[in-house]
C-alpha cells in the first residue's frame, strides 16, 4: 500500500469511528459533515474525497457494522437445532439483540432508506440480501425436515416475515422498547406466519 | 366616540363582518401555503423543505407562514390529515366492493397504491419520518391511521363471520402484520419503481400466506 492510499484508509477510519459516536449520541439528523471532521480531526474537504454525502457516511458505518452481525450470524446457524419456526425466532433474536445495543444509529439507518441523497452504491436497510438469503436457506431446509410445506413459495414466505421484521422497530423508535420486547412480539409473528406454511 | 350608541351599534356590525373576511383571507394564506409545501415536501424531501422556501414558494414572509402553522411538522402533520383521510375514505369503499375476506383485503390495499402512485415522493417523506422518534407516534396515532387499521380488522371479522376464517384468528396480530406488510411494499414502488399490477400481486400472495393459518378446514 502506498503512503497516500494508508493515510486516506486511516482518514476513512477516523471519519468512520467519529461519525458512528456522533450519529449514536446526538443523533443523525443534529451531526454535520463539519463535526465529524472536527471529531475526526481531518478536514471537511478530506471527508468528502472519500464519501459523496453524510448518508453515504452513514451507509458506511451500518455496513461495517452488520458484517459484523452476519459474521455473529454465520457463526451460530449451523448450531440452531428444533422447528424452522424456533430457529427462525433464534436468528432474529439476535438481530434484535444486536441492533440494540445502538437504537439511535439504527433508526437513523432505516430512516436514510428513505432518504434523498443516496447513492445507488449505499446499502440502507432493506436492501442487504444477506439476512434474506439466510432466511430463506433457513426454510429450505424446513421443506428437508418436513415441517415446511414444500408447496410454499420461500420468497414471498420470506418477504412478508421480514416486513413484519422491520416494522416491529417501530417498538424501538416509538415506545423505547429493547431487544427482549421485540423478539417476543416477532415470536408470535414469526408462529402465525409458520403455521401457514405448515404441512396439512 | 365609544360612548356614542349609534356608533357602537355600527361598530359591532362592522365585527361582525370583518372577523369573516379575515378568516377567508386566512384560510386562503393556510391553502396557499399548504399547497406550496405540498409541492416542496415532493420536491426536496422534509428535511431538504425549509420554510423559508416554503414561503418563498407561496409568495409570502416566513412571518405569514408562522402566523398560520406553529412550524414545518406541524404543516407536515396537516398535509398528512387531509390525505390520510382521504386515502382511509378510498380504501373502505374499495374493500366493500371485495367478496371473500382475502379479495376484500386486496382490493383496499391495491386502491392505497393507486392513491399513492401519483404522489410517491410525499410518501416517501413520510415514511422517513415516520422512524423519528418525535414525530412518529404522532403520525401512528393520527385518526386516519387508526382507521386503516380498523378496516382491516373488520374485513377479518367479516371473515370469520362468514366462516371463511376459523374463531380462533387472532384478529390483533394479524391485522398488524396484514397493515405492515402493506406498508413495507412502499418502498418498492418508491425505489424500484413497481407497477400497481406488481404491488398488486405482491400483496396478494402476503394476504394469502398470513390468513393461511386461519382458514377453516
Amino acid at each position: 500500500m502506498s503512503v497516500r492510499q494508508s493515510q486516506k484508509e486511516a482518514t476513512r477510519k477516523r471519519v468512520l469511528d467519529a461519525a458512528r459516536d456522533l450519529f449514536e449520541t446526538r443523533g443523525y439528523e443534529e451531526t454535520t459533515v463539519r463535526e465529524i471532521a472536527r471529531v475526526a480531526e481531518v478536514s471537511v474537504g478530506s471527508v468528502f474525497t472519500t464519501f459523496s454525502s453524510k448518508g453515504d457516511i452513514l451507509s458506511q458505518v451500518m455496513a461495517d457494522r452488520l458484517d459484523a452481525l452476519y459474521a455473529e450470524l454465520d457463526r451460530v446457524v449451523p448450531h440452531l437445532r428444533g422447528s424452522t419456526a424456533d430457529r427462525l425466532r433464534s436468528m432474529f433474536a439476535i438481530h434484535y439483540a444486536f441492533e440494540t445495543r445502538r437504537t439511535k444509529l439504527f433508526l437513523a439507518h432505516i430512516a436514510a432508506a428513505y432518504d434523498w441523497t443516496l447513492e445507488p452504491s449505499s446499502r440502507p436497510f432493506g436492501r442487504n440480501p444477506h439476512l434474506k438469503q439466510v432466511v430463506k436457506d433457513c426454510l429450505a431446509d424446513g421443506v428437508t425436515r418436513g415441517d415446511v410445506d414444500p408447496s410454499t413459495d420461500l420468497d414471498i414466505a420470506v418477504d412478508t416475515l421480514m416486513a413484519s421484521y422491520a416494522w416491529t422497530y417501530r417498538l424501538a423508535a416509538w415506545n423505547e422498547s429493547d431487544a427482549e420486547t421485540m423478539s417476543a412480539v416477532f415470536d408470535k409473528h414469526i408462529g402465525l406466519i409458520c403455521q401457514g406454511f405448515h404441512p396439512r | 366616540m365609544k360612548h356614542d350608541p349609534l356608533t357602537l351599534h355600527g361598530a359591532q356590525e362592522a365585527e361582525v363582518r370583518v372577523p369573516t373576511r379575515r378568516a377567508l383571507a386566512k384560510q386562503q394564506t393556510r391553502a396557499k401555503v399548504l399547497a406550496a409545501a405540498r409541492r416542496l415536501f415532493s420536491e426536496e424531501g422534509y428535511e431538504g423543505a425549509t420554510i423559508r422556501d416554503i414561503a418563498a414558494a407561496a409568495g409570502m414572509s416566513t412571518g405569514a407562514v408562522f402566523a398560520n402553522f406553529t412550524d414545518k411538522s406541524d404543516l407536515f402533520r396537516e398535509i398528512m390529515l387531509t390525505d390520510m383521510a382521504s386515502l382511509a375514505e378510498v380504501m373502505r369503499e374499495a374493500a366493500h366492493r371485495g367478496r371473500a375476506v382475502d379479495d376484500c383485503l386486496l382490493k383496499a390495499f391495491s386502491a392505497g397504491y393507486a392513491f399513492y402512485k401519483s404522489q410517491l415522493p410525499l410518501a416517501r417523506a413520510a415514511f422517513s419520518i415516520s422512524w423519528s422518534p418525535d414525530q412518529g407516534p404522532e403520525l401512528r396515532s393520527m385518526a386516519p391511521v387508526l382507521a386503516l387499521h380498523d378496516l382491516i380488522t373488520e374485513q377479518l371479522l367479516a371473515g370469520i363471520e362468514r366462516g371463511e376464517l376459523s374463531q380462533e384468528a387472532e384478529v390483533k396480530l394479524r391485522t398488524q402484520m396484514l397493515f405492515d406488510c402493506y406498508l413495507a411494499n412502499y418502498p418498492e414502488a418508491i425505489f424500484l419503481g413497481w407497477s400497481i399490477d406488481a404491488l398488486q400481486a405482491k400483496a396478494k400472495d402476503q394476504i394469502r400466506v398470513i390468513l393461511a393459518g386461519a382458514r377453516r378446514g
